[in-house]
């Protein structure tokens, strides 16, 4: 399946998509046009299916509104309120918590490999803390580093790492023990000590998992970043201007802050995919 | 060899069972007091935490070595005693972590505005159970509802998607962008255009289940093996029975591994979109607001719960796959 025969089908969703839209935010935003008009708000508009395109606080935006705010919310993308220098600041930390975490998982997965009673007395909570709503610590974790003196992006780094830790762990201690009986076997034969093991064979065949671990936690990594920024005081982010947002109720606002960090998602995942292609060439044939 | 796991065992249990009884010594000494802590008791419990993390390894590399003997494949019975066994470690690690933060805590003597003892979490729970029995029930409510809704509407568009090929070429690359959208971006808006009320965390949790289980369902439906089809139609059997007979069984644990994924999904979805308002009850309310007044007691109550329900929620989904899909490979001996 090339890219040139997916265009057609994807050009017609994507039209079925964008005029399903018109309907869906009329009935949206009508009954509350309406009502705004009963009350004999002063509006710039004269029948409520007028208004719903043009309301101060829409349900749903209409796609007019959605662009002027595009404009002044996007550009310049060096203002400090611009969605582009806010989810720069998250990426940064997204991705510095990644690095954390990466540092603290490959530790982790070293000690869970090289000792089996280690890893019978913790496999199992690292096991059962993936199936928990660790997110839930977040805003707690950044207010209580914040009493600490920890403050700027470093708490919202280590929470992404937080976050992103588990899987990293379990991904890597995956990866370390997946070489094949016969390769160790193999390493052996060569006179090679358990270090040199380590080294040529048990690493290499354990960076493809860390690249799988990083794709699952660089969202979820992106995610407690943005909360512990909506839940303390922060200078810049993402959460901090979707809060600020949200208080202000600018549906607007909400919607080009969720697109902006869609954006920042799907660039932080290829990111990801993009260091995989360059440190594990040989992957590319798979 | 055969006598060396029994001994480590032992001296690990003594280990263990010598530093609890200091640290609950420790804590009992500091129960009531509001002094300053002292080097000493905080030297003590560093040593003895020290000694309850050797014990556990000695317990934990005893349980190994007892697991890795041969043994007599006398299995009747003795196999709930092995996987108790095995799990011991692990228990124990939990004790002992939780008794040395208790004791740490009071020796430090940390007020609950920063870190609150277990026990004065435990003792929160007791006195708001039924707040927090009820921030359960909203939370649980706005989940399965929104599970359900999510996992059937994300099946039954995979059906579609691998019934039409122009479908799974124009439907299925929005679905993996439409997937990218962190639940905290997506949270607001949702909030924001459907209301307060349950029902706009449900739609949170919906939509955020909808992605994952599509996504899978329709790559089980669709990664059939081509020769199966060909025998398939070797028989003379109408597209529908390829679809009852082959493709849905196919499909099945692809389908199961998204469910299990998304029971997480639907609690961090619930929790998230309870972040950005709620009518007053919830666990994710409840986190936020008593955060905002500091009372971690109560924070950590609603944490345990929300963990407690996850894990309920994943081994619920995990059972049913077990019930449905025990013929596969993965849960063969």
């Amino acid at each position: 399946m090339t890219r040139s025969s997916n265009f057609v089908p994807m050009l017609v969703v994507g039209i079925v998509l964008i005029v399903l839209y018109f309907p869906i935010m009329l009935l949206a935003n009508y009954p509350a046009a309406a009502r705004a008009l009963a009350r004999g708000a002063v509006l710039d508009c004269k029948t409520a299916l007028e208004c719903s395109f043009d309301m101060r606080s829409p349900i749903i935006p209409s796609p007019a509104q959605l662009l002027k705010g595009f404009s002044s919310l996007y550009f310049p993308p060096t203002s400090e309120t611009s969605v582009p220098y806010n989810a720069f600041f998250t990426g940064l930390e997204t991705l510095s918590g990644l690095l954390l975490a990466s540092v603290v998982g490959l530790g982790l997965a070293v000690l869970l490999v090289a000792s089996r009673a280690f890893e019978r007395a913790l496999l199992p909570w690292l096991v059962a803390s993936q199936t928990v709503p660790i997110i839930a610590i977040a805003p707690m974790l950044a207010v209580l580093l914040g009493q600490y003196g920890v403050e700027g992006w470093i708490p919202k780094a280590i929470i992404a790492a937080y976050i992103a830790f588990f899987p990293i762990a379990i991904g890597v201690s995956k990866g370390l023990r997946s070489p094949d009986p016969l390769q160790v076997d193999l390493m052996k034969t060569y006179n090679a000590g358990s270090l040199q093991t380590f080294s040529k064979l048990r690493f290499p065949s354990s960076i493809p998992y860390l690249f799988t671990a990083f794709k699952v936690s660089v969202t979820a990594a992106l995610i407690g970043a943005i909360i512990s920024e909506s839940a303390t005081i922060s200078g810049a982010g993402l959460g901090k201007m979707l809060s600020e947002n949200s208080r202000a109720s600018d549906a607007v606002g909400l919607w080009l802050v969720m697109i902006g960090s869609a954006i920042l998602g799907i660039l932080l995942v290829s990111i990801v995919g993009w260091l995989e292609r360059v440190v594990t060439p040989w992957q590319r044939n798979h | 060899m055969a006598t060396k796991p029994l001994n480590v065992l032992l001296f690990g249990a003594a280990g263990v069972f010598i530093s609890l009884l200091g640290m609950i010594l420790i804590i009992a000494n500091h129960w009531n007091s509001s002094e300053p802590w002292s080097g000493l008791s905080v030297a003590l419990s560093c040593i003895l935490a020290f000694l309850g993390l050797c014990g556990v390894g000695g317990v934990s590399s005893g349980v190994v070595s007892l697991l890795n003997a041969p043994r007599v494949k006398d299995k009747t019975g003795f196999d709930l005693g092995l996987s108790i066994i095995s799990l011991l470690p692990a228990i124990l690690l939990a004790v002992v972590a939780v008794v040395l933060v208790e004791a740490l805590i009071h020796a430090f003597q940390i007020p609950v505005a920063q870190i609150p003892a277990p026990t004065a979490v435990i003792q929160k729970f007791l006195e708001s159970w039924q707040v927090l029995w009820r921030d359960t029930q909203t939370t649980l409510l706005e989940a399965s509802v929104g599970y359900l809704i999510g996992a059937s509407l994300g099946i039954f568009v995979a059906i579609l998607v691998s019934r039409y090929q122009f479908l799974n070429q124009g439907l299925m690359p929005y679905a993996t962008i439409f997937s990218s959208i962190p639940i905290v971006a997506l949270a607001p808006v949702i909030v924001k255009a459907a209301g307060l009320e349950w029902g706009s965390k449900a739609a949170v949790v919906a939509i955020t289940i909808f992605f994952p289980v599509l996504v899978n369902t329709a790559r089980g439906l669709l990664e059939v093996n081509p020769l199966t089809i060909d025998l398939m139609r070797s028989y003379a059997a109408d597209p529908r029975r390829v679809f009852m007979d082959l493709r849905i069984p196919n499909a099945l644990p692809y389908i199961f591994n998204a469910l299990k994924i998304s029971t997480t999904l639907a609690l961090i979805g619930a929790i998230v979109a309870e972040f950005f308002g709620s009518t007053g009850s919830g666990l994710g309310f409840r986190i936020l607001v008593e955060t905002g007044q500091a009372s971690f007691d109560s924070v950590w109550a609603a944490i345990n719960i929300a963990s407690f329900l996850g894990i309920i929620f994943y081994n619920l989904a995990a059972l049913l796959e077990r019930r449905v899909t025990g013929w596969h490979v993965s849960f063969r001996e």
